[in-house]
């Protein structure tokens, strides 16, 4: 096939002059990242409004861009960009400005290191990953913690009550389960041999949701719980403290707050699926075989994403002392015993 | 009535038995509060329902009329007036014997400065800072602006650049050099910033606009951490005057306003206010009238459950939580059978002196039957689905808990109370129209939670879907109307009436002086009693509780600032 001829010539070219392959994949794959995951999330969001709408029985979006409200998005990307940029008069000004932006930046250093699926080609899988690096897993679930402190800038530099509460709150949760989900990671990282995503992967010939179910629900809320959803949104519950952290944020600045929510949203369903539902394997499919694993990985993204949807549109909002109480003293301790039978399992069948 | 005399000689200046359920008398303001402590203690009266002030301005008096009943113990209800002088009057307070006292009394002192002596916090209420010290409902307020000179409030711009606008004395008071002084108090801000101990205590609004509110209120809570340590509560940011516009009405015109004081609750309020007139003039409509507005209230009562638990399910997970929207669609088909018949949606003005504006459209129980029948299947499904909603469980349980005991004391009535296990309910305390001849129960939990009162909501639905299925099964042919003369004048004398509103206790105490219009009407509404039984029940409490709690008592800002 002459795809296999081009990746070997590619590759060719790679050993000779590493350095230029390094900063033209890194320029090639930044550009393509930032273009995924933002059409990515906007589809999200699009989602989400939409299905939240069918299962409250009502319509969404249903006038921009035909019956279907696909231009909403559009329109609204447009509305906050032209909005007066206004900064409140006590707000702490650089780190007001910095907040959002170090929101961004996080969630493009978590994208640059996830293989967004693979290509088959020749019976083989080569996966779209920018950074390929050796403790990928690691390195997400880190950079995914930076998300806090933007949180906390955001919430601290408002000058509000309000904000100040849901940052208190947002830090409180995410630091109750960021502990559960990295001993997760921890686990699925023993059987697997590797903290690499693309090798966790490549090891699934049983999904690990089979193989450690107990580490596939804690992953699972504490994913939910990181992404601040309902039950877990506290830290912007509408109803008891306006918005939470976002509250004095007005126009492109709120903007994107909340779309590097749906982004975080859409990659913690595709770390969901690399981790536990067998990334892109599975059966060939005759006629697209190059992009059967495509057709896997979106499949399963999307069945993630619903049922993240489904879960907001209902149940109803933990308390933060509930939320709490149950990261420390429920999930940790299931994530350990997880942990345990992990390296059991790793240890003589693996 | 002759036990009070026996205790008290001589301080009982003028008693009437209206029926076994009513007893006005008239009493020595020396003795009032001894007499009223020998009734809460020895005879059982242990529900202060309300109080309203009268200005007898022919007389030279003002008068203080409290309302006194008991919560079950028997049906009695005792008008007990005292009468002061115009200049100076001043009552003795009762809030050392009922806690709720409170609120009624302050709003009879900013609306017609009578002073009640041992009152511990008399500020005004409902009032603007501005007006106090007008006595705004005094019969010889001029009101402003004026309706001869045309006067109005002057705008001035303050140092922080917002626009006020100020009530400046009037002009012919300013001639006469007797311009009142005003009273002096600390003002809301002052009185909750005194409170602040230390530094790591602060206050957050809620309020007037929030998410929480069900109209403009304001709800300060002085919160360490996210525990409540105290909270306060402003109200009267809409407060319209219904009661002194309808001393400028005709009795025809009043029921009009009586559907503008809570939307939810139009048709019971309209029923109040024609219940009290219907005493006074000494009426009751046929049996036929009187099946129809059963009907039409319950109605209404489920139409108004559904709205209250739906949009508190929508506190406590969002908006995005689904329940809601169902609600709202199976509100739908009972607000349509209600147009079918009042033709109106919310603001039905229907209910008449003697009577009903409408007979029942054709085919009326052939339509309704279907839709109360799906009704109650869906409510069974939601009494299903929160029941076994473990997260919902866990936000509700044990959260807000008002024992029996300090549910009576601090005068909340309707599904709080009766989630508190006190089977308070009007239509068995007070029977009106048909309802003795109706067979339902009355609905009570034992927790007195959060979780109790959202299902004596809903249970209530059940039961009010029972009381319609029997009325469309025995509603007899007939007429619809008294015969009334065309202007209304009841003879003078004075009538109070007590109906079950879908939040409780709602009371009109009307007096008549023999022209068109009233003297004076009195509401006496169940959110004035939830609103101020607020703060106490949210000490304490997670600021994520609050909205859970404050979200239970299903408010309604209208009524209370009516």
């Amino acid at each position: 096939m002459y795809l296999s001829t081009i990746i070997e010539a590619v590759s060719a070219w790679a050993a000779q002059e590493p350095k230029i392959y390094a900063l033209a994949i890194g320029l090639i794959g930044a550009a393509i990242i930032s273009a995924v995951i933002n059409i990515g999330a906007m589809a999200v969001v699009w989602l989400e409004r939409k299905f939240l709408g069918d299962i409250q029985a009502r319509f969404g979006p249903n006038r921009v861009g035909s019956r279907w409200g696909l231009l909403q998005l559009g329109a609204d990307a447009i509305k906050l960009f032209t909005k007066e940029d206004s900064i409140p008069r006590g707000a702490d000004k650089p780190v007001y400005v910095w907040a959002p932006i170090i929101a961004s930046i996080t969630t493009m250093l978590v994208a640059a290191a996830i293989p967004f699926g693979a290509l088959r080609i020749d019976g083989k899988d080569y996966p779209l990953v920018v950074a390929n690096m050796d403790i990928s897993a690691f390195y997400v679930e880190a950079a995914l913690s930076i998300m806090t402190i933007a949180v906390f800038m955001a919430g601290f530099s408002s000058n509000n009550k309000y904000s100040m509460l849901g940052a208190f709150r947002g830090i409180a949760r995410m630091i109750a389960y960021e502990v559960p989900m990295g001993v997760c990671v921890i686990a699925v990282a023993l059987m697997a041999h590797s903290l690499n995503l693309v090798e966790i992967v490549e090891s699934q010939t049983l999904w690990y949701a089979f193989a450690q179910p107990l580490g596939f629900i804690v992953f699972t809320i504490a994913l939910v719980t990181d992404l601040g959803r309902i039950p877990f949104d506290q830290s912007e519950a509408e109803e008891e403290i306006i918005a939470g952290y976002t509250t004095e944020y007005g126009g492109i600045r709120w903007g994107l707050l909340y779309f590097q929510e749906y982004i975080n949203m859409l990659l913690g369903s595709i770390l969901l699926v690399l981790l536990f539902l067998g990334g892109w394997k599975g059966p060939s499919i005759p006629l697209i075989t190059v992009l059967s694993p495509m057709v896997w990985f979106l499949m399963k993204v999307l069945i993630v994403l619903i049922f993240l949807i489904w879960v907001r549109g209902s149940l109803v909002r933990f308390r933060i002392d509930q939320v709490t109480d149950l990261g420390w003293k429920w999930m940790l301790p299931l994530s350990l015993v997880n942990l345990a039978w992990a390296a059991f399992v790793g240890l003589y069948f693996a | 009535m002759s036990a009070i005399q026996s205790a008290f000689p001589g301080s009982v200046l003028e008693s009437r038995v209206e029926s076994d359920r009513r007893l006005w008398i008239t009493v020595d303001p020396k003795k009032l509060v001894e007499i009223t402590q020998f009734l809460r203690d020895k005879k059982d009266f242990d529900h202060y329902s309300g109080a309203a002030g009268v200005d007898r301005i022919n007389e030279n008096l003002f008068e203080v009329v409290e309302i006194l009943t008991s919560h079950g113990a028997h049906q009695v209800v005792v008008m007990m007036k005292v009468r002061v002088p115009r200049d100076k009057p001043s009552v003795r307070s009762l809030t050392g014997l009922y806690w709720n006292a409170n609120w009624y009394e302050r709003e009879i002192w900013e609306m017609y400065g009578i002073n009640f002596e041992g009152h511990p916090e008399l500020y005004p209420l409902l009032l603007p800072d501005e007006l106090v010290g007008y006595w705004p409902w005094r019969k010889d307020f001029k009101g402003y602006p004026d309706t001869t000179t045309g006067e109005r409030a002057i705008e001035q711009v303050g140092p922080d650049g917002y626009t006020e606008f100020k009530i400046m004395p009037h002009p012919e008071m300013i001639k006469a050099g007797v311009v009142p002084e005003r009273p002096k108090y600390p003002t809301f801000r002052e009185r909750e910033e005194a409170e602040i101990k230390s530094d790591s205590e602060m206050i957050m609004h809620m309020g007037p606009q929030h998410a929480i509110v069900p109209g403009p209120f304001l709800l300060d809570l002085l919160i360490e951490g996210e525990r409540v340590k105290k909270a306060f509560l402003d109200v009267g940011y809409i407060h319209k005057g219904i009661e002194k516009i309808m001393e400028n009405r005709t009795y025809l015109q009043g029921i009009v306003y009586t559907d503008r004081m809570c939307y939810l609750a139009s048709i019971t309020n309209n029923e109040a206010y024609c219940g009290a007139v219907e005493r006074l003039l000494n009426i009751t409509p046929p049996e036929r009238a009187q099946y129809i507005r059963v009907i039409l209230a319950e109605l209404s009562r489920i139409q108004s459950h559904l709205l209250g638990t739906g949009e508190f399910l929508t506190l406590l997970g969002a908006a995005t939580y689904s329940p809601f929207q169902y609600m709202i669609i199976d509100r739908e088909d009972l607000v349509y059978l209600m147009e079918s018949i009042t033709g109106a949606r919310i603001t039905h003005t229907f209910v008449r002196f003697g009577g009903v504006r409408n007979d029942l459209p054709d085919g009326f129980a052939d339509k309704a039957r279907p839709i109360l029948k799906r009704m109650r299947e869906r409510t069974e499904e939601y009494m299903d689905l929160l029941h076994s909603d473990p997260i919902y469980t866990r936000r509700m349980r044990g959260i807000g808990v008002l024992s029996p005991g300090d549910a009576r004391r601090l005068g909340v009535s309707g599904p709080p109370l009766r989630a508190s296990d006190t089977p308070y309910d009007m239509r068995r305390e007070d029977p009106i129209l048909v309802y003795p001849d109706l067979d339902f129960k009355v609905v009570t939990r034992k927790a007195g939670d959060a979780e109790a009162r959202v299902e004596v909501r809903l249970e209530e639905i059940l039961e009010s879907i029972h009381i319609i299925e029997q009325c469309l099964d025995q509603i007899p042919e007939g007429p619809i109307q008294e015969k009334l003369p065309k202007k209304i004048k009841p003879e003078p004398g004075e009538a109070y009436y007590r109906v079950e509103d879908p939040r409780g206790e709602m009371g009109f105490y009307v007096i008549s002086d023999g022209s068109e219009k009233p003297y004076r009407v009195k509401v006496r509404g169940p959110v004035y009693a939830y609103m101020q039984a607020l703060p106490p029940l949210l000490e304490g409490a997670y600021v994520a509780d609050v909205v859970a709690i404050a979200g239970s008592m299903d408010a309604c800002t209208s009524e209370v600032d009516r």
